[in-house]
């Protein structure tokens, strides 16, 4: 910022989607990865009820699940190794997509337990399309970060120019 | 992307922007340099091996090019650098971030009483559908209000966790347990109406088996264990015979097997679960399933709510 270059309009926008992305993605991780480390015993139930998993495993993937999504979200709103991570988190979201739609071609009906929750819904009451839909916005942010994971108020820039990069 | 043609110091710019993360990516993904550097006139290094990263050259560039875009292509390798180390600095985070999860989330899950098994001493007496667990002749200090549905998995999670422990404090005199069993879950039940027979099932072990000690604990487990209980949208449930044969297994006596598979209590399991639903709504504001009421209020389950509620 302190060069004398021009800023063009085109990277100040760029600059500013850059960070909603990065910010709005950290947002999802953090709260619906605090919701599930807050409910542990409904975390284990929302991901026993997608029986994909062996019993041995449930506990495990409960257990993890909800740090992980916290991490993600920790590196987000500090955007360190923003590319790296927006990597995952697509990787997680598209795991969560191909559950939630493995669900419904199994014909259970379940809550996705995406933000806390799961396990129990009223025979049609699932929401499948919905959460699909919103998982894909989340994952469209993802790919925008990974394809352009330079953003401002971020550890990466931080240090690219500290690092010397003329940026 | 219009940064990559803009100019040369765009296409510095660019450059400088996309290798680092580019970089990071191929910590752990193995992307190939050409995904990070489009139209760099340098070469990419190929990825280093992330223990060349340990040593520092990296950090010894510093304020070195911040003049010209030429220096700032000389200390590209050591900006390689950087960007592993700051992938490493990442994953490290996750991996400590999970690594404190898991010892939180085991704390948080872990059974409490661990190890102490059975009711041996409760006994269970019904009034209004409503059962009650207690010692014979002690004056437990605490009561508690229980809802459950028996179909709720996290009931079968709050019993794995809590069940032992409540079997000791009860077992000892120091805690008496309303149980009130819901229905809202038949629905999601394969018969439609499992949560009532299983409560009308549980009322007939009461009624017939609960001066037994330990029965209709014994028996609230064994439908509450994930061997027996059915799942949520399951292709399959317990039909009355199964719920009576366990009764059986469990110890209960031939009239607690007959009242179950002849569904004599359905009436008033169904009448029971409409007050108690009406009694939790009233409490909390909502039907939900397991709830612990201790004087009315709702008591958050968190791992040490019972030793807490104790004064243990």
């Amino acid at each position: 910022m302190t060069s004398p270059r021009t800023v063009s309009r085109s990277e100040l926008i760029r600059d500013v989607i850059g960070l909603l992305a990065r910010l709005g993605l950290a947002a999802v991780w953090l709260i619906s990865g605090i919701i599930k480390a807050v409910d542990p015993r409904t975390t284990v139930v929302a991901v026993r009820a997608y029986q994909i998993f062996p019993e041995s495993l449930v506990g495990i993937i409960a257990g993890i699940l909800p740090f992980l999504e916290i991490a993600l979200g920790v590196l987000l709103v500090i955007g360190l190794a923003t590319r790296l991570t927006a990597v995952l988190s697509a990787v997680v979201l598209v795991a969560f997509i191909a559950g939630v739609i493995s669900a419904a071609a199994r014909g259970l009906s379940i809550d996705c337990g995406c933000f806390g929750g799961g396990g129990d819904v009223a025979a049609g009451q699932t929401a499948y399309t919905e959460e699909i839909l919103r998982d894909l916005g989340f994952l469209t942010l993802a790919v925008y970060l990974i394809l352009r994971p330079d953003t401002p108020l971020s550890v990466d820039r931080w240090v690219r120019r500290r690092t010397g990069q003329p940026a | 992307m219009a940064g990559s043609v803009e100019g040369k110091h765009s296409v510095a710019q660019s450059n400088n922007r996309r290798t680092p993360s580019g970089k990071s990516g191929a910590t752990s993904k193995g992307v190939q340099p050409k995904a990070g550097q489009p139209k760099s006139p340098q070469p990419t290094t190929p990825q280093p091996k992330p223990a060349a990263a340990k040593g520092s050259p990296a950090v010894k560039k510093p304020a070195a090019g911040r003049q010209s875009v030429a220096a700032a292509r000389r200390s590209s390798s050591g900006n390689n650098r950087t960007q592993l180390i700051i992938g490493a600095i990442a994953v490290v985070v996750i991996i400590a971030i999970i690594i404190f999860g898991l010892v939180l989330n085991k704390k948080e899950t872990a059974v409490q009483g661990e190890g102490y098994g059975a009711s041996t001493q409760s006994v269970a007496t019904v009034a209004n559908g409503v059962v009650t667990v207690a010692k014979p002749g002690a004056t437990p200090g605490k009561t508690i209000d229980v809802f459950e549905d028996a179909l709720c998995p996290i009931c079968s999670e709050f019993e794995r966790q809590f069940g032992q422990q409540m079997n000791q404090a009860v077992d000892q005199g120091d805690l008496a347990v309303n149980y009130h069993m819901l229905n809202f879950l038949n629905p999601r039940s394969f018969s439609g109406d499992y949560s009532t027979r299983a409560a009308a099932a549980l009322l007939c072990v009461a009624e017939e088996g609960g001066t037994q000690p330990g029965l209709y604990l014994n028996y609230h487990s064994a439908l509450f264990s994930t061997d027996n209980q059915p799942a949520e949208g399951g292709s399959a449930d317990l039909t009355n015979e199964q719920l009576a044969e366990l009764a059986t297994t469990t110890g209960a006596p031939t009239s607690a097997a007959s009242c179950i598979t002849a569904g004599t209590n359905i009436a008033a399991a169904t009448a029971a679960a409409d007050a108690s639903s009406a009694a939790l709504q009233a409490a909390t504001g909502r039907i939900a399933t397991p709830t612990v009421l201790y004087n009315g209020a709702p008591v958050s389950t968190t791992v040490d709510w019972l030793s807490t509620l104790l004064g243990q």
